[in-house]
């Protein structure tokens, strides 16, 4: 199988604030975060022994991330529940405007299972080896919507296409 | 020592050795002198020294004995005598002894004055405080702001002596130069991060472990103790690892000077139990830490009438000593970062037709500025001493140009290309010219102008350049795309960039503070990311017409720590 081409990602998880479990209480202690790159591939921090609902980490975790991936992943959790989680965008950090190697510093709302916000994550990340394009010219990313075949209750999405 | 501790509600916090505390280098009673006068923001202590050369010879048989006194030109032109200087005899080239600590303000340009006196023989026995300054020889007056002085690498900036009743430029150059070098106090820098924790500690709460907490006290020369800064409180916990915290050598006086640390137990009544001491200064404190052993705590009982030191078990341990200099904003200036300053008008309809009297935008034929006009000269006149080109970015929005759709970012010089303008005159006349050559529109949009803006940080990062960036946006109205403006600034939260939003006229600002982060949440985009740090100042300008505070200093107050914020989290120091 052929690999697909990919990038580093440093994620250096520093804290998040505020992360509840159930809803109402706080997280007592030994929280953690797992960043996902793509479906196979997670790295996590250690445990946060004290740091209760306001746990700090400060953990770098390196990781490989596919060139195509448009999302990254954050999660919190807590023993074995995953209690707030944040899809954070390719382009937030990587390409665009961006300089190469920038330290870009992200703080995320995190999410639970049913959508209800629970507290904040703060992160920074650096890609390294990526492709950004040029500063002088930002471009559009190209938008791919997978072809569903199997699906077809009779809905036509329409979709809006630049052209110049 | 039960003053210092009695707690109000909240009192449970650290207070005093947290970074914040620690990262504004100044004494506390000048402080709080100056919030009582109305100041408030960073302050720097700057000691000024002073030198002289070539002065005037007015003396017929030695040679001038020169005094010099520094002066501050209040708003209303008014000198106010900041102190004055030994004299020096038989010298025309002195070099004044003396020095004199000014209190740096960012945000408002402090005008010092200097002026030099022959101060004859007659007076030499007489105070040089009580000196009549109209009785003396006047040898030349110099002027400069203290920003000029700051901002030079050297901290060293050197001025001719004038002489306001002789104009002929013969006599121009006998008057000499004076030259003024100015340093931050620098005891400010250095500051100790100390992780202290105990073990062992007693029980005296009746159902519980103990709650404890550590005051840390210097002792004067008179032998009183003066708290300086305590930890928080730590529930149940009798081998209690307090958070780090922060002292600057200038709290605690020196590295050498004894401090007591005492750990309380914590009562909601105030009546707070010792559960033990140290007396350690923080040389000792760092040798606890190399070879890393606890030291007893000892508690005072009184055997009969005297007082005696008993040893106990419960340990103090030092679990991390590290000493840092940290940089300050002037530091960051020094090391040639330079602020750029941009300001986008708003054009909108709500603002009344410019060419009516009761229009925001009405240019009053004789002359006096209008209230856009006068945040611009007021903050840009500030903020153009950081900025070297003195080139600056002028955008409008809300209004239609001459041939075109309504435009929520356009340049206001009229160009299609640059939107920089030359200087704050330039930004006035760009500022009057599209007055008269768009038409006012609506509605009132941030979200061009502050991606435009980030765009050019954005610009300036990727060429590694020194700068941070501040925009200054003027508005009569609340703004209609709420979530545009906030994912634009959340977007620009990662960038060298500052917000500083003035609202004029009599519109209902309150959409306002909910971007100006001070005063709730952080701020939120639709994406789900969130502020990494607070970039924007809103000012309503009426909140301080009339009032002591002028727009620009409450507008500037916020910026050096946005700056400092911004530049330590990146670990950015000034001089790479």
């Amino acid at each position: 199988m052929d690999k697909a081409p990919s990038m580093v990602i440093e994620v250096t998880v520093i804290s998040a604030e505020g992360l509840l479990v159930n809803r109402r209480q706080p997280v007592k202690k030994n929280a953690y975060v797992v960043v996902r790159s793509d479906p196979f591939n997670s790295r996590s921090t250690g445990i946060d022994p004290q740091g209760g609902s306001c746990p700090s980490w400060n953990e770098k975790l390196v990781m490989d991330m596919p060139m195509h991936a448009r999302f990254i992943t954050v999660e919190a959790h807590s023993g074995n529940k995953t209690i707030g989680s944040a899809n954070i965008p390719v382009t937030e950090f990587s390409g665009g405007c961006l300089p190469e190697n920038y330290l870009s510093f992200l703080s995320y709302r995190l999410r639970d299972a049913n959508g209800e916000k629970n507290g904040i994550v703060n992160f920074s990340v650096k890609a390294r080896g990526g492709k950004s394009c040029c500063s002088s010219s930002c471009a559009r990313p190209w938008i791919g919507f997978p072809a569903e075949n199997k699906a077809s209750n009779g809905i036509v999405m329409g979709i809006p296409v630049l052209y110049s | 020592m039960g003053n210092c501790c009695s707690d109000d509600a909240g009192g449970r916090s650290a207070v005093g050795g947290s970074t914040s505390s620690a990262a504004n280098p100044t004494n506390d009673a000048v402080d709080a002198f100056l919030r009582s006068r109305g100041y408030n923001g960073l302050f720097s202590q700057i000691e000024l020294s002073l030198s002289a050369t070539n002065l005037r010879d007015l003396d017929v048989l030695s040679k001038s004995d020169p005094m010099a006194v520094i002066y501050l030109k209040g708003i209303d032109g008014l000198l106010q005598e900041l102190g004055r200087t030994e004299v020096v005899l038989n010298s025309l080239n002195p070099k004044w002894i003396q020095k004199h600590i000014v209190t740096y303000q960012f945000e408002i340009v402090q005008t010092l004055v200097f002026r030099v006196y022959d101060v004859d023989t007659q007076f030499h026995n007489v105070d040089v405080k009580a000196l009549k300054l109209d009785e003396q020889q006047f040898l030349g007056e110099a002027s400069c702001s203290l920003s000029q002085i700051v901002t030079k690498s050297n901290k060293t900036l050197t001025l001719d002596l004038r002489w306001k009743e002789i104009r002929s430029p013969t006599h121009e150059q006998r008057f000499g130069q004076l030259t003024i070098y100015a340093e931050e106090i620098v005891a400010s820098k250095t500051t100790t991060e100390l992780k202290l924790r105990c073990s062992d500690l007693e029980s005296k709460d009746l159902f519980s472990k103990s709650d404890p907490f550590l005051v840390l006290s210097k002792i004067t020369e008179s032998g009183v103790a003066v708290p300086i800064c305590k930890t928080e409180v730590l529930y149940n916990d009798h081998n209690p690892k307090w958070k780090p915290i922060f002292l600057s050598i200038q709290q605690v006086g020196s590295k050498d000077s004894p401090l007591t640390i005492e750990c309380f137990n914590y009562n909601s009544n105030g009546k707070h139990d010792l559960l033990g001491k140290v007396q350690k200064s923080l040389a000792e404190l760092e040798k606890l830490h190399s070879v890393d052993t606890g030291e007893n705590l000892f508690i005072s009982v009184s055997v009969g009438q005297n007082h005696q030191n008993k040893v106990i078990k419960s340990q103090l341990f030092v679990d991390k000593y590290s000493e840092n200099i940290r940089h300050t904003f002037l530091d960051y200036l020094v090391g040639g970062f330079e602020l750029n300053f941009m300001v986008a008008i708003d054009f909108t309809a709500s603002n009344g037709n410019p060419r009516l009297p009761d229009s925001l935008h009405y240019i009053d034929p004789s002359g006096r500025p209008n209230a856009y006009q006068r945040a611009i000269s007021e903050v840009g006149g500030v903020l153009q001493f950081y900025d070297s080109d003195k080139k600056f970015p002028a955008w409008g929005f809300g209004a239609r140009p001459i041939d075109g759709p309504v435009s929520h970012c356009f340049n206001l010089n009229g160009s299609s290309h640059h939107c920089e303008v030359e200087g704050i005159h330039g930004i006035m006349t760009a500022y009057t010219s599209a007055l008269f050559n768009v038409s006012l529109a609506g509605p009132t949009l941030f979200g061009h102008v502050v991606t435009r803006a980030a765009q050019i940080a954005s610009e300036s990062v990727a060429n590694s350049e020194k700068k941070y960036f501040i925009l200054l946006i003027i508005t009569d109205g609340v703004i209609t795309d709420l979530q545009e403006t906030k994912d634009a600034l959340v977007m620009a939260s990662d960038l060298p960039l500052s917000i500083l939003i003035v609202g004029v006229g009599g519109a209902d600002f309150k959409e306002m503070e909910i971007l100006d982060a001070d005063k709730g949440e952080r701020l939120e985009s639709s994406s789900g990311r969130v502020a990494s740090r607070d970039i924007v100042q809103f000012v309503p300008f009426r909140d301080i017409q009339g009032g002591e505070i002028s727009v620009t200093q409450s507008l500037l107050a916020e910026l050096p720590t946005q700056f400092l914020k911004y530049m330590r989290a990146r670990g950015i120091t000034p001089n790479t």
